[in-house]
């Protein structure tokens, strides 16, 4: 196999400017010169091994590793389901109610993601204001296979210690095997939250399909 | 008196501190006669037992003779002195690279004892390496004595080994190229004056005690352009011969190195074998000058056929001297081998065609030396020096330039690195003054670490650590856990800027949240070259250090940029 001056100056991660210069300092195994300078494969892997440099020839290798596909924020809530109607008056009752008609967390978990919930509670409230709590655990969990958001709307308003004080009606539950992702739809949902529209369709406890294409709509003007 | 004291003081100060030349050049001499009087010594010790074991030769029995001597020199470097065996050229060459030239006092004397013991007694070994390793801990401890720097102490190693190879061979000028050649690997103007006097000193010293015993006498030569051809093909043949030889000496020592016996039942194996050789082929015996003097000066008389056989006799009981057990180098043997390949080849010659008009045997038994030596050692300088001095005249340099860079060139083809620096590369321990390794190597981690880096707790919302990045310039941000202080990841700012920019975030977060976990981190025990190989294959510009599950700092190219640019200049200017 033969490559050319830019083809080595890709792998060496050098400009072909400095290939050119080794060339003429003689320090290059160079198979053909003329106008066209070309390496042999073989050559440059005995140069290369000799002074200790790492030269990869393998064809696929990703120069820049490709940022990570992050999930979409209605795929999310889509997974986790919408739920209506929770009852409880107080926080740990509607994070238990809630928990219980979870249908993606499994049976065996349950209590393990109630207390994980609550300790994040009891550590600083999850209530961002205008009457929505975001509550999540501060850790991964790892029998998730995917990202899911579970949206609560409860029966009656309950008292948060959002800091507005204002009391809750709806709950987010942002459910990630994988911290990054959580950053990810937390920023994006704390972007659809912003919008005054929004919370004000959100308080009409729209129905799971609805809700759905409100935040497709959302999400679209989100470059994030 | 204070005045006198006053006095002396500035004398000394300016004399020995402010130059240290002058200083250098005396202790260089007195190195340089020490380290002769060590291998003056070494060579008449070894012509006295050899001739006092000479009548006990004919005796069947004789054969336990190197055996004993091999057993008596492993147990004394074992238990005794408590030194490894083998020549010890790699150790000098290593202690140089690494640690300024600092060798142990008993150096001076341990592998002298056990190479006399091994060589007296009929082993095949040669005398030079341990006195090069004699020299150099003589010029190391001198400098030690007199608390010189490490760059002053290399030069006294310098010049130990070039006085100890100078008296030897009667040969200033390859004691000098030696030691710049082979043991210290720079020519530099600071070195060079001192050890060329050493070595001036160390020739003096053995002429002083033994005129008449030279080793080699100077014989002229005459030489014609008839050599030109047959010096070439017979420099091909001694390449072929030094990796040969190279290569017997590397396998035995595998062979008993994996052998699972003591260490004094291998010297008693490897003794009787060379003992049983020597009976058949009393010319593989001991360090064999007599024999090269002898095929010199054309007073040889062996078989063709046998001379071909005593140069394998020879490689092989070599290879089990030094490999199982005995004590003493591979200089000797390599001249022995090269002149024996030399009158071999001569004959060779004579022996097709009859009428030819070559230059004696004597000067093919020279040319063949320059070969082995040139081949074997990768020092072609060395070779043709020694050479040219030990004829005492100019007459044959053209043959043998041609047979020493042919075949330095041809082996250094074939195997790229020498008979003394293989060992330290297999170990990535050949790290001359100047190249990449050496820096690598003399930068720790320790110097490159950037410290002073704020740690937050892991509990930190993450509103708190926007106000505590508005006040700081660090682009790193590493996370500890609150009561033990273990860290836990790091923050980096470029990951994190999307999410600075959206207040929407801020009170939902803890840091454990956002951290990178995954992060590579190096350890203060991680070498310079390691981390740097991490670095280079994931990417990274910076990389955290953790010792003890404890965060210390941060080592970042920049500052190995401008580390390594400085060790350069100090290491490659010229004083």
């Amino acid at each position: 196999m033969e490559l050319s001056v830019l083809e080595l100056s890709k792998r060496l991660g050098v400009t072909p400017i400095t290939i050119e210069r080794w060339l003429r300092q003689g320090n290059l195994p160079v198979s053909s010169k003329g106008t066209h300078c070309r390496f042999n494969k073989k050559d440059l892997e005995n140069w290369a091994s000799k002074r200790n440099i790492s030269l990869d020839f393998s064809e696929n290798k990703n120069l820049s590793s490709p940022e990570k596909e992050h999930p979409l924020l209605s795929a999310a809530i889509q997974d986790g389901g919408v739920y209506y109607d929770i009852k409880g008056d107080n926080v740990h009752q509607v994070l238990k109610n809630s928990i219980d008609k979870f249908t993606v967390i499994p049976q065996d978990f349950k209590d393990d993601l109630f207390d994980r919930l609550a300790r994040r509670e009891a550590a600083l409230s999850t209530g961002i204001g205008k009457g929505i709590a975001i509550p999540h655990p501060r850790e991964q969990l790892h029998y998730l296979t995917s990202p899911v958001i579970c949206v609560s709307f409860l029966d009656h308003p309950v008292d948060y210690n959002a800091l507005d004080q204002k009391q809750v009606f709806v709950l987010f539950f942002i459910l990630c095997p994988d911290l990054k992702l959580h950053l990810h739809l937390l920023s994006a949902l704390s972007f659809c939250l912003k919008d005054f529209q929004f919370i004000q369709f959100l308080e009409q406890k729209p129905a799971a399909g609805l809700l759905i294409k409100k935040i497709e709509f959302l999400q679209q003007r989100n470059t994030i | 008196m204070s005045k006198i004291k006053n006095w002396y003081m500035q004398i000394y100060h300016k004399l020995f501190h402010l130059d240290d030349r002058l200083l250098l050049i005396i202790v260089g001499s007195i190195a340089g006669m020490c380290s002769g009087l060590a291998a003056v010594a070494l060579r008449l010790s070894l012509e006295h037992v050899f001739e006092w074991l000479h009548p006990f030769r004919q005796y069947g029995w004789a054969f336990v003779l190197p055996a004993v001597g091999a057993v008596l020199s492993s147990f004394y470097l074992e238990k005794i002195a408590r030194e490894g065996a083998g020549h010890g050229v790699p150790e000098v060459i290593y202690s140089v690279s690494r640690y300024g030239g600092l060798l142990r006092f008993r150096s001076s004397y341990s592998r002298l004892i056990a190479s006399f013991l091994t060589i007296g007694s009929g082993g095949s070994a040669g005398p030079e390496a341990p006195v090069v390793m004699s020299g150099s801990a003589i010029g190391s401890n001198l400098a030690k004595f007199l608390g010189l720097n490490d760059r002053q102490r290399i030069t006294l190693v310098g010049c130990g080994t070039a006085g100890a190879i100078a008296a030897i061979f009667n040969a200033p000028i390859a004691g000098l190229v030696f030691s710049v050649e082979v043991i210290l690997g720079e020519w530099k103007f600071v070195n060079i004056i001192p050890i060329a006097i050493a070595a001036v000193a160390g020739t003096q010293v053995s002429h002083a005690i033994i005129p008449e015993q030279v080793i080699f006498n100077h014989i002229p030569f005459a030489v014609s352009y008839n050599d030109i051809f047959p010096s070439i093909c017979l420099a091909g043949v001694t390449a072929l011969i030094s990796i040969v030889f190279t290569k017997t000496l590397r396998q035995t020592k595998k062979i008993a190195q994996k052998t699972s016996l003591s260490f004094w039942s291998k010297a008693l194996l490897g003794g009787c074998t060379v003992g049983l050789i020597g009976i058949y082929m009393p010319v593989v015996l001991g360090e064999g000058y007599h024999f090269i003097q002898s095929m010199i000066s054309g007073t040889f008389s062996m078989g063709v056929f046998v001379i071909f056989v005593a140069v394998f006799a020879k490689i092989f009981a070599t290879a089990i001297t030094l490999g199982w057990g005995g004590s003493g180098g591979i200089f000797a043997p390599s001249l022995l081998i090269g002149s024996l390949i030399g009158i071999f080849f001569h004959k060779f010659i004579l022996l097709i065609f009859p009428n030819v008009e070559i230059a004696k045997e004597g000067a093919y038994a020279l040319f063949g030396m320059t070969g082995i030596i040139s081949g074997v050692m990768q020092a072609p300088l060395t070779g043709i020096f020694l050479i040219v001095e030990i004829t005492g005249g100019y007459e044959t340099i053209l043959p043998l330039i041609l047979v020493s860079s042919i075949s330095s060139t041809m082996s250094h083809y074939i195997e790229p690195a020498s008979f003394y620096f293989k060992e330290l590369i297999e170990r990535g321990q050949f790290l001359r003054p100047g190249t990449d390794e050496r820096i690598l190597a003399d930068l720790n981690l320790g110097e490159l670490i950037e410290t002073g880096y704020d740690t937050f707790s892991e509990n930190m919302v993450f509103r708190d650590f926007i106000e505590a990045l508005k006040s700081s310039n660090q682009n790193f941000f590493p996370v500890i856990e609150d009561d033990t202080g273990v860290y836990k990841g790091v923050i980096q700012i470029s990951a994190i800027r999307k999410y600075v920019l959206d207040p929407g975030v801020y009170d939902m977060i803890f840091l454990n949240q956002i951290m990178d976990t995954d992060v590579l981190t190096a350890s203060l025990e991680n070498g310079l070259q390691e981390v740097l190989d991490m670095m280079e294959n994931n990417n990274m510009d910076t990389i955290p250090v953790v010792e003890h599950e404890r965060f210390v700092g941060m080592i970042s190219k920049n500052r190995i940029l401008d580390l390594y640019r400085r060790e350069l200049i100090m290491q490659t200017s010229v004083y």
